[in-house]
């Protein structure tokens, strides 16, 4: 369910609105419960970033991330205050969830290596969310590269192997496949629902685990080396 | 510095017996704890003295190195044929030391820390009770079990149940064939993520919080108290809801997704299960 100022929430929590505008919006959320959802969504997602470490990036990674996601580079607003420039960037809640999961990818590859180790719970990027005007899966989007990382990790899991003991290699090999398991029934539910935030976070978040779980096995692998 | 290493190192080699180590070196105030052992398990314990002491039952070909420069110390064991059998450690250290514990096929206990934890374990269970400003725990086949924390606590496992309890300050768990149990929390900002596991979580809501429990495959109960004031988004693919008291949508229900509020909404509480219960039970 969507309407006009569905598309103009980000916006809005961004106080980017003209005064007028901010006016009619506040008088339309008083009146559509699925907008103030879809704020509080929103809020939450702005709440949960904030608490992310910051990193640059050694590229500009979004041509990449749009061309997975087929988004156009997003709006850029400059505001210039009297000491500092404000970068803002909008996007829709599932461009947001596939754009976490194609940077995961992205750096999933050799890079992680050389990376200093985080915890599991930071390097979970986007949080799920939902509520904005979604026309496919986001996430089916992004599967390329998250297939191409999964790849390059399940390679240096092969190899490596053989260094750890049996018991790790089941432990790791069963979680795999519990995690594999819930991907594959996502992706069920999806069909029946592409349009779904919730299966579209969930998804995201699942295939992200099994990233995690062989970035582990992986790290496994080099301190056995 | 490196002197004063070396001569850390030859006293703690000095003392070292067939079969067993007990020594016990001073240490200044804010040293850190490290100690790596492949095969064994590490029990700390605390005590209200500036010095270490270092208990380790090991095999005669094995010896336990200590390495101390005033600001790190460090234990771990070798042997004179290939890798050491294995070595049990009883440490006994200052309790506001920061500890850096890992091991491999073995387990970790930590009791009553007042510093700084990080464990890692691969095939073991981690036990804690104890810890400040940053508690990180974690073990691959192994259990983790974490109490009495005053700060930021992150705990996971891989194969295993993380169960937190008495813990004041951000709580993040995880694990991926588990249940996570949370109980007498007291934290404005708790995650909580399994993906074939049942989550309960019992402690505060408090107004402005964030609480995230999430699984695939399991069943998610919430204990409410009384007083709380959260907005409740709910969210299952071929679940259910159910609630000890009762609920009214805020918004238009979509499928098996719906949100609502008690009291004035002023926390947000997300609970998601793909294929399992979602409760919410009162105290």
């Amino acid at each position: 369910m969507t309407d006009h100022w569905t598309h103009r929430l980000s916006e809005y929590l961004d106080d980017e609105l003209s005064a007028t505008e901010r006016l009619q919006i506040e008088e339309h959320l008083g009146a559509c419960s699925a907008c103030r959802q879809t704020l509080e969504e929103l809020r939450a997602v702005v709440a949960r970033a904030g608490s992310l470490e910051d990193g640059t990036p050694e590229r500009d990674l979004w041509p990449g991330v749009a061309e997975r996601i087929g988004a156009a580079r997003p709006e850029v607003a400059q505001a210039v205050g009297s000491r500092w420039r404000r970068l803002r960037l909008t996007l829709t809640v599932p461009q947001l969830a596939a754009a976490a999961l194609a940077l995961m990818a992205v750096s999933a590859g050799s890079v992680w290596l050389a990376k200093p180790r985080r915890p599991i719970m930071q390097q979970a990027a986007v949080p799920p969310a939902a509520g904005a005007v979604i026309t496919g899966s986001p996430v089916a989007m992004v599967e390329g590269a998250y297939q191409s990382a999964v790849r390059d990790l399940e390679r240096v899991l092969a190899l490596g192997r053989g260094r750890l003991d049996t018991a790790t290699v089941r432990v790791l090999e069963q979680n795999l496949r519990i995690i594999d398991a819930a991907i594959a029934e996502s992706q069920r539910a999806l069909v029946a629902d592409p349009a779904s935030p919730y299966l579209n976070a969930h998804l995201a978040n699942t295939m992200r685990r099994k990233l995690e779980l062989l970035r582990q096995a992986s790290r496994l692998v080099a301190a056995r080396t | 510095m490196t002197l004063t290493m070396t001569l850390g190192l030859l006293a703690a080699l000095a003392q070292t017996q067939a079969e067993g180590t007990d020594t016990t070196l001073a240490v200044r105030a804010g040293t850190r704890l490290e100690v790596h052992n492949l095969s064994g398990d590490i029990i700390v314990r605390t005590w209200d003295r500036n010095s270490v002491r270092v208990q380790a039952e090991h095999s005669s070909r094995d010896r336990v190195e200590i390495g101390y420069g005033g600001v790190v110390l460090k234990i771990s064991a070798s042997s004179r044929r290939g890798a050491p059998r294995g070595v049990d450690y009883i440490l006994t250290v200052p309790a506001a030391m920061d500890l850096n514990l890992s091991g491999t096929y073995g387990d970790v206990s930590v009791d009553g820390s007042a510093g700084r934890i990080n464990v890692e374990s691969v095939q073991g269970d981690v036990t804690v009770r104890g810890g400040r400003s940053l508690v990180t725990l974690h073990s691959v086949g192994g259990d983790v079990r974490v109490g009495e924390v005053r700060g930021r606590l992150e705990a996971s496992s891989t194969n295993g149940e993380v169960t937190v309890e008495d813990v004041e300050g951000e709580v993040y768990a995880e694990t991926t064939n588990g249940d996570l149990m949370l109980r007498d929390i007291r934290s404005d900002n708790v995650s909580a993520t399994t993906v074939n596991g049942d989550i309960v979580y019992r402690g505060t809501v408090s107004d402005n919080g964030q609480y995230r429990l999430s699984t695939h495959n399991g069943d998610v109960t919430v204990t409410v108290p009384t007083g709380t004031n959260a907005t409740v988004a709910v969210s299952t693919f071929s679940g259910d809801f159910e609630s000890d008291f009762p609920v009214t949508l805020s918004g238009p229900r979509q499928g098996k997704r719906f949100n609502f509020t008690i009291g004035t909404g002023k926390a947000t509480l997300e609970l998601e299960s793909f294929q399992g219960s979602i409760r919410l039970v009162r105290p």
